[in-house]
């Protein structure tokens, strides 16, 4: 085949319009490169079908430009690819939000994660606190009774009388201890048996072999208080505690646990 | 004073193609904004022959310009014109939309190798007989059906030999006359 018979036969329009194989695409390259006249009937052909279509141009909407530039500084140049790959970018862009919807489903449900431990460990606190609140205030009583007993004890007007424990109860043992200014009479209760529930103990100041009543011992005793403040004599000569109906009785009636002389 | 004078030498800059390609490659935005305002028009009349919908037309043609601003590095002088290179990309770039999931659907049309298809609507109706169409409408109707099918709507040659129970040899043969002809009604 002739040039002329390779010009004409149809390869450069074929070329020009996208209509070659690549097989003949390399051909026709190779034959423009050797054969300078091919290179030019070609680029005639480009002129006239471009000087048709630029006459035949329709002008688009103009907005289509604004859009156009706007969208350039975001647009990644690529390297030297002949693939048309328009379709990559909406593609990119649909993984990054998914990425994101992600990244978001996963930090709140850590944060729900949080919240729920977090607010575990509030209840779980708030509870600690309430006991610590209730055991503090339960040790202060303490504390300050603990004071209280120890200030009256250092009294040094008052008088101890050790009340020792009866053929009754040969174990038990109390302390009286009596102001001689104020008159004010305490008691300690070291060990004695616990009476029944329908049974109190009872407090006496004996004179002259009269006892005067100083009061029962309330049931608390045996739960936290150490010094029990009973009523107030005059003077005594001996101290005793007899077992007695609940509530006290005018005379000692129930038997004899402990005594002690002044 | 100073300024309206400098852009209204700006606008009125003509660049030489070789000048162009090199300012473009250089991403430089004002040879884009010439490049754009001296071709989009040209492009878009060739887009809108492949593609009816107007909007998707106008999406295409903006695919268009963004391939251009990132491939240009690959344009070669050596294998053709900027306006070749530019029209081709327009061309396959209309193409694939018109062979786009959404699109078909959006047309119902028929799947690609459809005998009754090719037969029954050799130039697609609805297209306005302008540009290169026209000049197409001065073939012979064998040969406008054929770059119809090629050209407008990038069937291979096989696969229109197929389609048409044409041997493969008569297709090539009569579509090189066509463009043959072409030529001459080009110049």
């Amino acid at each position: 085949m002739n040039l002329k018979e390779y010009i004409s036969s149809g390869i450069i329009e074929s070329y020009v319009l996208g209509l070659a194989t690549e097989a003949e695409q390399e051909e026709f390259e190779a034959m423009c490169k050797q054969h300078p006249e091919i290179e030019q009937a070609r680029n005639q052909f480009e002129m006239a079908l471009e000087n048709q279509l630029q006459q035949d141009a329709v002008a688009p909407p103009p907005q289509i430009k604004e859009k156009l530039l706007a969208s350039l500084s975001s647009v990644d140049s690529v390297s030297a690819t002949d693939t048309f790959e328009n379709e990559q970018a909406p593609v990119r862009r649909l993984s990054v939000w998914k990425i994101m919807a992600a990244a978001c489903l996963l930090l709140l449900a850590g944060v729900a994660f949080w919240a729920v431990t977090l607010n575990n460990k509030y209840q779980t606190a708030v509870q600690e606190n309430i006991a610590l609140k209730n055991q503090l205030a339960q040790s202060s009583d303490e504390v300050t009774e603990l004071k209280r007993t120890a200030q009256t004890l250092q009294n040094p007007a008052l008088k101890t009388v050790a009340l020792q424990g009866t053929q009754n109860a040969p174990n038990s043992f109390a302390n009286v201890y009596w102001d001689s200014t104020t008159k004010d009479v305490y008691l300690l209760v070291n060990n004695m048996p616990k009476p029944a529930s329908d049974k109190q103990y009872q407090l006496w100041a004996i004179i002259d072999g009269k006892p005067i009543d100083l009061g029962v011992i309330e049931e608390d005793v045996w739960k936290k208080k150490l010094l029990l403040q009973m009523k107030n004599v005059q003077n005594a000569q001996a101290f005793a505690i007899t077992l007695e109906q609940t509530g006290g009785s005018p005379t000692p009636k129930g038997s004899m646990y402990v005594m002690g002389k002044l | 004073m100073f300024l309206s004078v400098t852009n209204f030498l700006n606008a009125n800059t003509t660049y030489e193609e070789q000048e162009l390609v090199h300012l473009l490659k250089q991403k430089d935005e004002q040879a884009f904004s010439y490049l754009y305002d001296n071709y989009a028009a040209a492009l878009y009349g060739v887009v809108k022959q492949i593609v009816t919908d107007v909007e998707v037309g106008n999406d295409v043609l903006q695919e268009v310009f963004v391939s251009i601003w990132r491939k240009i590095e690959s344009y070669d002088a050596g294998k053709g014109r900027l306006f070749t290179w530019m029209l081709n990309i327009a061309r396959n770039a209309a193409i694939d939309k018109t062979r786009s999931k959404g699109y078909q659907q959006s047309l119902r049309q028929q799947p690609i190798l459809d005998d009754d298809d090719m037969m029954h609507a050799p130039v697609r109706p609805g297209i306005d007989d302008y540009g290169l169409k026209k000049v197409l409408f001065k073939l012979k109707d064998e040969q406008r059906m054929l770059i119809d099918l090629s050209y407008y709507q990038g069937f291979t040659h096989e696969q229109i030999a197929k389609a048409l129970s044409i041997p493969l040899g008569t297709v090539k043969t009569r579509i090189r006359s066509a463009l043959l002809q072409l030529r001459t009604l080009l110049s």
